[in-house]
């Protein structure tokens, strides 16, 4: 069974995005993130739900065009646990 | 102990001290300041000898304070005006939490404050206390302070530090009787302070709405860079002393001034060049 993962809630979070950056502000840690895309488009379609890596690849792929969803899911599972190392991403 | 109360921009300091002589000093150059009457302060500076016997033999000054640095090494007694304005400036970038302080000088006319940060070396003092004497109103040469409700620039104006070359240029344009004594040799190398123009210190209350931000740059040929946003809150966190104390607020205050401030590097290689740069980029301002 593959590993479930939920994003910290939203509210917890001040997301704020500048050029070429978006800056997350972690309210519980006082911690600035600066990330790079695709972490803002997972941690959006991710919402409040339990979710494989297959899953978030899943929804982007309804937003945007993805050539090869099978790669996708391996660059989201990568980003999954960096952001799991970050804290603002948990295993379930 | 000996003390003496000063008060620069929304600052009130307690400095104690075991000699005379550095207050003396103070008193006199700081002479235009508000005092504080009630005896309150925000932060106390103490300057006391690094033992008992270094009051006398071969005095040396030790800072310390509400907010103190363990490995701060102490200064011999004749630069024990360096002492004090290292330790006032120490206060506030540890201590101070109504503002978000950047490493920045700053500069104001017709209510738009200019803002300059950099490395130093940078000459963004320089530049400050240049412009100081040429029909714009100085804010300080150390921190800008950034009201995080209004976003308004605040004024620190306290007295200003030239480093070796600067004294001369500013020696030029400036009378000699608003220079403090020369200190040589110091851990920064010559050093020798300037007392802000009069209209300085008597409109230190008065904020003014951040209208642009440099990032000078000595040495090199006169040019003005854009730069992206990512860029400029990267370098603007490292020139904020206390952005990671004020948490959300602080981060809320950085990312509005980056959002609406104007920013350029600008490299720069004479007074006269950073002043047309300057010009040229407060002319074209909305």
């Amino acid at each position: 069974m593959s590993q479930l993962y939920r994003a910290a809630a939203s509210e917890g979070l001040i997301q704020h995005p500048l050029d070429s950056m978006t800056l997350i502000f972690q309210k519980s840690s006082g911690i600035t993130h600066m990330v790079v895309d695709p972490v803002p488009a997972i941690l959006a379609v991710m919402n409040k739900d339990a979710l494989t890596a297959e899953d978030i690849a899943g929804r982007l792929s309804d937003s945007y065009d993805l050539e090869d969803s099978g790669a996708a899911a391996d660059i989201v599972l990568a980003r999954l646990v960096e952001l799991c190392s970050l804290g603002l991403v948990e295993q379930v | 102990m000996h003390q003496l109360y000063l008060t620069v921009g929304p600052t009130r300091f307690r400095l104690a001290s075991t000699w005379r002589r550095p207050l003396d000093q103070l008193a006199a150059l700081y002479k235009d300041y508000p005092t504080s009457q009630d005896g309150y302060a925000d932060f106390t500076v103490r300057l006391e000898p690094e033992k008992p016997w270094r009051r006398y033999f071969r005095p040396s000054v030790h800072i310390s304070g509400d907010f103190w640095l363990p490995d701060a090494a102490p200064l011999p007694l004749d630069q024990s005006l360096l002492a004090a304005e290292m330790g006032m400036n120490l206060q506030m970038a540890l201590g101070w939490r109504r503002h978000l302080l950047l490493h920045a000088s700053s500069v104001e006319k017709d209510g738009k404050a200019l803002l300059m940060t950099g490395l130093s070396g940078s000459g963004k003092s320089t530049l400050s206390a240049m412009l100081a004497e040429k029909g714009w109103r100085f804010m300080g040469d150390e921190f800008a302070l950034l009201n995080p409700d209004t976003g308004m620039a605040h004024s620190f104006p306290r007295l200003i530090s030239l480093k070796n070359e600067a004294i001369a240029a500013m020696q030029a344009i400036v009378p000699e009787n608003r220079f403090g004594p020369l200190m040589k040799g110091t851990p920064k190398g010559d050093i020798r302070h300037i007392v802000p123009p009069l209209d300085a210190v008597n409109r230190m209350v008065d904020a003014a709405k951040p209208a642009l931000l440099l990032f000078p740059r000595f040495g090199h040929d006169p040019a003005l860079r854009d730069m992206g946003k990512s860029e400029i809150f990267v370098r603007l966190t490292q020139a904020s002393t206390n952005y990671v104390a004020l948490g959300e607020t602080g981060f809320r205050a950085l990312t509005q001034f980056v959002d609406t401030v104007p920013t350029r590097a600008m490299d720069y290689q004479s007074g006269d060049q950073a002043e047309e740069l300057i010009d040229s980029l407060w002319s074209k301002l909305p």
